[in-house]
């Protein structure tokens, strides 16, 4: 399959997939700090149980980046300096407190299904397939954190304030999975991504919007953007929970199971 | 309160006894291996309300693809019964037990005369039990 794309589809392929993995990756870490320490045992297994989905599929993703260039998937998502990650900016925030995680949880979420919506629709088979595969997982996700969300805003005072700042805060950086890839022109054109990433990001406030209205929390501007590209500033925070995720494979490289 | 108001969670919460926080609330669930089996009793979760207690429920007792289907009831809807009065009266109660009638030589005997021929011991050990 990978034999029949141009060396420009194959380069913006390579792009796609490595921005898809990490979102999921980082994420992945991060939610999975709550372990332990979520704000009741039943949310404590399904935080970690939905951190646990994400580094799965972030696997998958990283599998087929791996067979697309001839790589091992470990190593990719290991064997990097934090400069080489390609996660959102939405993913270079700490985990903060639950309504942070929350917020920050819904506004990912609804990014992710409407960015694999589209996906399913590739015209490279093995996106296709994986984008319909995780669709099936992220819809609870998606209801999970729908729930908090409205919990959060309907509780009113300092959960409700504490959810709004967060929302304020992460709106700008949540752009960011949608940010233009450089290899974008030839994936459209080869059918690989369906709809360009604007597009998507339209599709997404629509989604978003209304629910944030019916809980009356606040809609920052919608032509809002992150600071510089979207997916190459890497902040202190990330740096250290990079730090945190490669400490066991930076203490035995390249060990096997 | 409204007595044999259709079910809603409005109706349970506001059984809830004076004091007791909405995380307190305990569901029983009951979960089902394959289409067509007894729906057996897993163990519970706590949750403030029916939607989180579903989402509790999906991972405690079937986030590993090891359940077909899940029952999530709230704990104050499950009616009790442990009078031992009533469970288990001081009086010999064997005569209520099928196991007390043998059967089994009288069951062969009437499909001999059916001429269906000896019973097979298993399926007369059943009719005795």
């Amino acid at each position: 399959m990978s034999a029949q794309l141009d060396a420009e589809a194959r380069e913006g392929l390579a792009e796609l997939l490595l921005a898809l993995a990490d979102d999921e990756f980082v994420l992945g870490f991060w939610d999975s700090e709550w372990t332990g320490i979520a704000p009741i045992l039943e949310e404590d297994v399904a935080m970690s149980s939905v951190s646990q989905d994400e580094i799965g599929h972030a696997k998958a993703w990283y599998e087929l980046l791996a067979d697309l260039t001839d790589d091992d998937a470990d190593r990719i998502a290991f064997g990097r300096e934090p400069a080489g990650y390609r996660h959102a900016a939405l993913m270079n925030h700490a985990r903060t407190d639950w309504a942070f995680t929350v917020a920050r949880r819904f506004l990912y979420e609804h990014a992710d299904a409407t960015r694999l919506e589209s996906l399913a629709r590739s015209s490279y088979a093995p996106v296709a397939e994986l984008a319909a595969k995780m669709r099936r997982e992220e819809t609870y996700h998606l209801l999970h954190f729908d729930v908090w969300l409205r919990r959060l805003a309907d509780a009113g005072g300092e959960a409700r304030d504490k959810l709004a700042a967060a929302l304020e805060r992460l709106w700008p950086d949540a752009q960011a999975v949608f940010a233009p890839l450089a290899g974008e022109a030839p994936l459209a054109r080869a059918g690989i991504l369906p709809d360009d990433l604007e597009t998507l990001r339209r599709r997404w406030l629509e989604r978003v919007i209304p629910i944030l209205e019916g809980l009356a929390l606040p809609v920052p501007p919608v032509d809002a953007r992150p600071a510089g590209d979207g997916r190459t500033r890497r902040s202190d925070e990330f740096a250290w929970l990079h730090g945190e995720f490669t400490m066991v494979a930076r203490s035995d490289e390249g060990a096997t199971w | 309160m409204p007595d044999a108001a259709p079910w809603s969670p409005a109706q349970y919460a506001f059984r809830m006894s004076d004091g007791q926080k909405p995380l307190d609330r305990v569901w029983e669930v009951f979960r089902q291996e394959a289409e067509g089996d007894p729906m057996i009793h897993g163990g519970n979760v706590k949750a403030p309300d029916e939607e989180l207690a579903l989402h509790y429920a999906r991972e405690f007792y079937g986030r590993r693809q090891e359940s077909h289907r899940l029952w999530v009831v709230p704990r104050e809807a499950i009616v009790e019964l442990d009078d031992p009065d009533l469970l288990k009266p001081p009086f010999d109660r064997s005569f209520k037990r099928p196991g007390g009638y043998l059967i089994k030589h009288k069951l062969e005997a009437a499909k001999a005369r059916a001429g269906a021929g000896p019973a097979t011991p298993n399926a007369a050990e059943e009719a005795s039990e």
